[in-house]
């Protein structure tokens, strides 16, 4: 959302304020500095690890899994999504099966996507997936009944074919809605790769934060931190730019 | 002997924008009952006529003009659009405009004009060059890369309008266009949409709840009653034209009006 300038403003001393105490609680030893290093030296670690070539190697290792885990859950999704909104009756079979398979927490399947993949590319791709693919479904099926009817009336009088529908009518008209799904899908994906590493990897961004973690290496694993939050927030914004310029057509 | 075959029968006229509706019903299938939505409506409409169809609201009217537009298909009877049966629709035929909400938002005016057009494949080139005059004929020229948010109610309509007419149908049929307009819009509305008719020499079916509107657009008003919807009255409005804002208070129209609101309230 683009606020005025005073709220920009706001919005950029609050991030400000929230590292001069972090600073000021680790300088002034109010908490105790190898548990919680001071922000300049995190960020000094962050530039010094993003010049490594490792800590790089780990980083496309996560990305290439990201992505891939993405580009095989949205478009998997979004068609079986499409597929349930368009049929009414198995909307009404599947729907609440969904919810269940939904609510169900994911990590808990990460031991047997361990057995099954073994430890590598396709195990964080597949439980990446896994996480993915069941937002995917249920937003594409709001999306598609979000299409108002008075829409899919024009298109037939005027005889669009169904194809031809798909791709005027109903993809436009989806498009705020599925920007918002896709957002929120790359929230879970990138949370189920990390997670992956974490648990059990051998290379990756993940797997080093956990084995930062492990070893009480405190400024490594923060810069960790930030440069995952920055990642996340780059591409959240990105698309959310996007959305918002195909705002006016939301219903 | 000529053998028969070599002799070329004299084809018939083509009626270019006739409707004729003949015993015509719909039956609507509940799951505890059926509802005679329409029963034994016929209707003659010649070329080139502006006909209104009134009636109390669930009086399937609507309806009625849905299966002009072959977007519905009725129960029993026939209709035929140029003489022809209309089975799905057909955009060559019959050019709908819906009630406000109905264009695309994501596409510019000029664009939702195109619409119809990009469906059959016509050249980019053609296709602009089609919208700009439906446009122009609407009155809204210069307009047309502006996307439906930034266009007033009246402004919208005027865009259905255009792409109703982008491809040339001889049948022009209306769902209370008007409806979501305010007062002042809709009378100014009236008379374009009055223009662009002497202008285009087009059948017009239009819908409306309006007996105001219904008199003064009129060539002939067909009264439906409601459940089951059958018309009731077929009123010829033989006020000169172009109508003008002073017949509204004259004699009458006064008398039309009543005639009509008669029909409604006995069967409302």
């Amino acid at each position: 959302m683009a606020g005025t300038l005073g709220v920009k403003a706001a919005r950029i001393a609050i991030v400000v304020t929230m590292f001069a105490v972090w600073e000021m609680l680790s300088r002034t030893g109010i908490v105790n500095p190898r548990l919680l290093p001071s922000a300049s030296d995190t960020l000094a670690t962050l530039w010094e690890l993003l010049q490594r070539a490792s800590v790089r190697n780990d980083l496309a290792v996560t990305a290439s899994e990201v992505l891939t885990a993405f580009v095989l859950a949205v478009p998997c999704g979004a068609l079986i999504g499409f597929a349930i909104a368009e049929n009414r009756y198995f909307a009404e079979v599947v729907k609440p099966l969904l919810f269940f398979a939904f609510s169900i927490p994911k990590s808990i399947f990460l031991p047997m996507f361990i057995l099954v993949f073994g430890v590598g590319f396709s195990q964080k791709v597949g439980f990446g997936f896994f996480s993915t693919i069941f937002i995917v479904i249920m937003s594409t099926t709001t999306a598609v009944e979000s299409v108002k009817v008075d829409y899919l009336t024009v298109a037939r009088s005027y005889g669009a074919t169904p194809l031809q529908t798909a791709f005027r009518v109903y993809l436009p008209s989806m498009l705020p809605v599925l920007l918002e799904a896709l957002r929120i899908s790359m929230i879970f994906n990138l949370t189920g790769v990390i997670l992956a590493e974490m648990y059990a990897s051998r290379d990756g961004i993940g797997h080093q934060i956990a084995t930062w973690g492990e070893n009480f290496q405190m400024k490594q694993l923060l810069a960790g931190v930030l440069m995952i939050a920055v990642i996340a927030m780059t591409f959240n914004e990105l698309v959310r730019s996007v959305e918002t310029r195909c705002s006016h057509w939301r219903t | 002997m000529q053998p028969l075959a070599n002799i070329t029968p004299l084809k018939p006229a083509s009626r270019a924008g006739a409707i004729q509706a003949s015993h015509v019903g719909q039956i609507f299938k509940t799951s505890t009952q059926d509802v005679v939505a329409l029963s034994d409506v016929s209707l003659e409409v010649k070329p080139g006529r502006f006909v209104v169809l009134v009636g109390p609201s669930g009086c399937g009217k609507s309806t009625l003009l849905m299966m002009m537009a072959g977007l519905r298909q009725q129960t029993s009877g026939t209709i035929l659009i140029n003489d022809a049966p209309i089975p799905q629709p057909d955009p060559n035929r019959v050019g709908v405009v819906f009630q406000e909400p109905s264009l695309f938002p994501w596409l510019t005016a000029e664009e939702n004009v195109e619409f119809p057009l990009a469906l059959r494949g016509v050249a980019k080139s053609e296709r602009r060059a089609k919208a700009q005059d439906a446009l122009k004929l609407v009155g809204l020229e210069g307009f047309g890369r502006r996307h439906p948010h930034e266009l007033s109610g009246g402004m919208k309509q005027r865009v259905s309008i255009a792409r109703g007419m982008v491809q040339d149908p001889p049948v022009l049929l209306m769902d209370e266009p008007f409806a979501a307009l305010d007062e002042q819009t809709r009378m100014t509305m009236g008379d374009e949409l009055l223009r662009i008719w002497a202008a285009t020499g087009k059948t017009v079916m239009f819908v409306t709840h309006s007996l105001t509107e219904a008199v003064y657009l009129a060539d002939e008003v067909l009264v439906m009653s409601a459940r089951p919807g059958r018309i009731v009255d077929h009123l010829t409005i033989s006020l000169p034209r172009p109508r003008t804002y002073e017949m509204l208070s004259g004699d009458t129209f006064g008398t039309l009006r009543d005639r009509i609101w008669r029909h409604i309230r006995k069967s409302a």
